[in-house]
C-alpha cells in the first residue's frame, strides 16, 4: 500500500501528538506525583526515629522520676546536718562543744576562707582553722575518730601536731578542715 | 456471461480510505495509551493518599509526643543535675580521707626510744589522692640512727597493706648533740625527719625521658 502525502502528514501529526502526550504525562502529572510520594515517604521515615526518641525520652524521665525520691532524701539528710543561720555563728561553737564533750577545752576555731565548688550545687565550702593548744595524743586521736564519724560534712585537710615544750605529755594541734554549708 | 458493472466503486473506495485513515487510527492509539496512563496515574494517586494518611497519623502522634518529650527532657536535665550533685556529695562524704586510722597506726609504730617532736600531715590538691605526712623527732639508744631507720621501715610496712603505694624516706638524719637518759643510762641521740607518702589511688607513672637520637 502506498501512502499519500496527506496520509504521511497525518501519521507525523499522530506521532507528534504521542510524544506530546507522553512528555506531558511524565513531566506534568506522574513526575510531580512521584516526587511528592518520595517526599512523603522520607517524612514518614524521618518521623519514625523522632517519635522513638521522644518515647524513649519520656520513658527515661519516668525512670529518673522513680529515683528522684532517693536523691531528695539524700539532699534532705545532708541539709538536716547543716544548722540554720550563719556558719560563723554556729560552727565554732559546735566544734568547741564537740571537743569539750571529749574533755578537750580551749579550742578556738576561725574562718580561713570560703569558696564555691561547682560540683556541690547549692552548697559552699568553708575552710576553718581549729586550734587545740593542749591535748594528749591518744585523746586527740580518739576525738578525730569521733569527729570523722559524727560529722560527715567535715573533711580534715591539714594537721599540725607539735610536742609541748613545757609538758611533753601534751601536744599543740592545729587542724585545717573543710565543711559544706548551704548557700 | 452477463456483464456486471459496479457503479458504487467510488463510494466504496472513499469508505475504505476513511476506514484506514492514519489520523483516526492515531487517535484511537493515543486514546488507548491515555487510558492506560490515566489508570496508572489513579493507582499512584491512591498510593499517595495512603501515604498522606500515614504521614498525618504519624505527624499527629509526634505532635502529641513532642511537647511531652520536651518537658520530659527539661525535667530529665534537672533531675540529672540533682543526681550528679547528690552523687558528688556522697562521693565527698564517702571518699574523705580518714585520719584517725593513720594516727592510730603511727601511735603503735613509734617505739619508746623515739620522741616525735612534730607531726604535720596534709592532703595535697594535686590530682592524686594522697596524704603527705612529715614526722620530725628524736631517737635515742646506743645506735640512734638505727632506731630512726627502724621507725622509717616500720612506718612503710604498717601502711603498705592499707594504701595503694607508700613511700617513707628520710628528709634529714643527723647525730644529736645532746645525750638523754634512757633506762637509767646516758645514750646518744639523733634527730630525724621522715617524709611519708600514703597514696589512696594509684599515682600516675612518671614519664621516662626519651633518649635523643644522634
Amino acid at each position: 500500500m502506498k501512502l499519500g502525502k496527506e496520509e504521511i502528514q497525518k501519521i507525523v501529526l499522530g506521532v507528534l501528538l504521542l510524544f506530546g502526550m507522553v512528555y506531558s504525562y511524565f513531566n506534568l502529572l506522574l513526575g510531580p506525583l512521584v516526587a511528592r510520594q518520595d517526599a512523603y515517604g522520607k517524612s514518614i521515615k524521618g518521623l519514625g526515629p523522632l517519635t522513638a526518641t521522644a518515647k524513649s525520652q519520656i520513658e527515661k524521665t519516668k525512670q529518673m522520676e522513680k529515683e528522684a525520691p532517693t536523691v531528695a532524701m539524700t539532699v534532705y539528710q545532708v541539709n538536716a546536718m547543716i544548722p540554720a543561720g550563719s556558719p560563723v555563728a554556729w560552727f565554732p561553737t559546735r566544734v568547741a562543744d564537740f571537743f569539750k564533750r571529749r574533755g578537750i577545752d580551749k579550742v578556738t576555731t576561725r574562718l580561713n576562707s570560703e569558696s564555691i565548688d561547682k560540683r556541690y550545687a547549692g552548697y559552699r565550702k568553708m575552710t576553718w582553722a581549729i586550734d587545740v593548744p593542749r591535748v594528749g595524743f591518744v585523746q586527740f586521736a580518739s576525738a578525730v575518730a569521733a569527729l570523722e564519724n559524727e560529722e560527715p560534712l567535715i573533711e580534715i585537710t591539714n594537721m599540725q601536731i607539735e610536742a609541748g615544750r613545757e609538758d611533753v605529755e601534751t601536744q599543740h594541734v592545729l587542724l585545717t578542715v573543710n565543711n559544706l554549708v548551704k548557700q | 456471461m452477463a456483464l456486471h458493472l459496479n457503479l458504487f466503486h467510488e463510494i466504496q473506495k472513499t469508505k475504505a480510505l476513511k476506514r484506514r485513515d492514519p489520523l483516526k487510527i492515531s487517535f484511537y492509539g493515543l486514546a488507548a495509551i491515555a487510558i492506560a496512563f490515566a489508570g496508572y496515574y489513579f493507582l499512584q494517586l491512591l498510593q499517595m493518599r495512603t501515604l498522606v494518611e500515614e504521614l498525618d497519623k504519624k505527624k499527629a502522634d509526634y505532635d502529641k509526643l513532642a511537647p511531652i518529650a520536651k518537658t520530659s527532657k527539661k525535667r530529665d536535665d534537672d533531675l540529672a543535675l540533682k543526681v550528679k550533685a547528690t552523687d558528688d556529695l556522697i562521693q565527698r562524704i564517702e571518699g574523705r580521707f580518714y585520719w584517725a586510722p593513720v594516727l592510730e597506726k603511727i601511735m603503735t609504730v613509734v617505739p619508746r626510744d623515739v620522741q616525735v617532736i612534730r607531726l604535720s600531715a596534709d592532703l595535697p590538691n594535686d590530682g592524686v589522692q594522697r596524704c603527705a605526712v612529715s614526722i620530725d623527732g628524736l631517737s635515742a639508744g646506743s645506735d640512734p640512727r638505727k632506731v630512726a631507720e627502724q621507725l622509717r621501715t616500720a612506718l612503710a610496712d604498717t601502711f603498705k597493706p592499707k594504701f595503694k603505694k607508700v613511700t617513707s624516706t628520710f628528709r634529714t638524719l643527723e647525730d644529736g648533740t645532746e645525750m638523754v637518759v634512757l633506762d637509767g643510762k646516758q645514750v646518744p641521740t639523733a634527730t630525724f625527719a621522715i617524709a611519708l607518702q600514703l597514696y589512696v589511688t594509684d599515682p600516675t607513672p612518671e614519664k621516662t625521658p626519651t633518649r635523643l637520637r644522634r
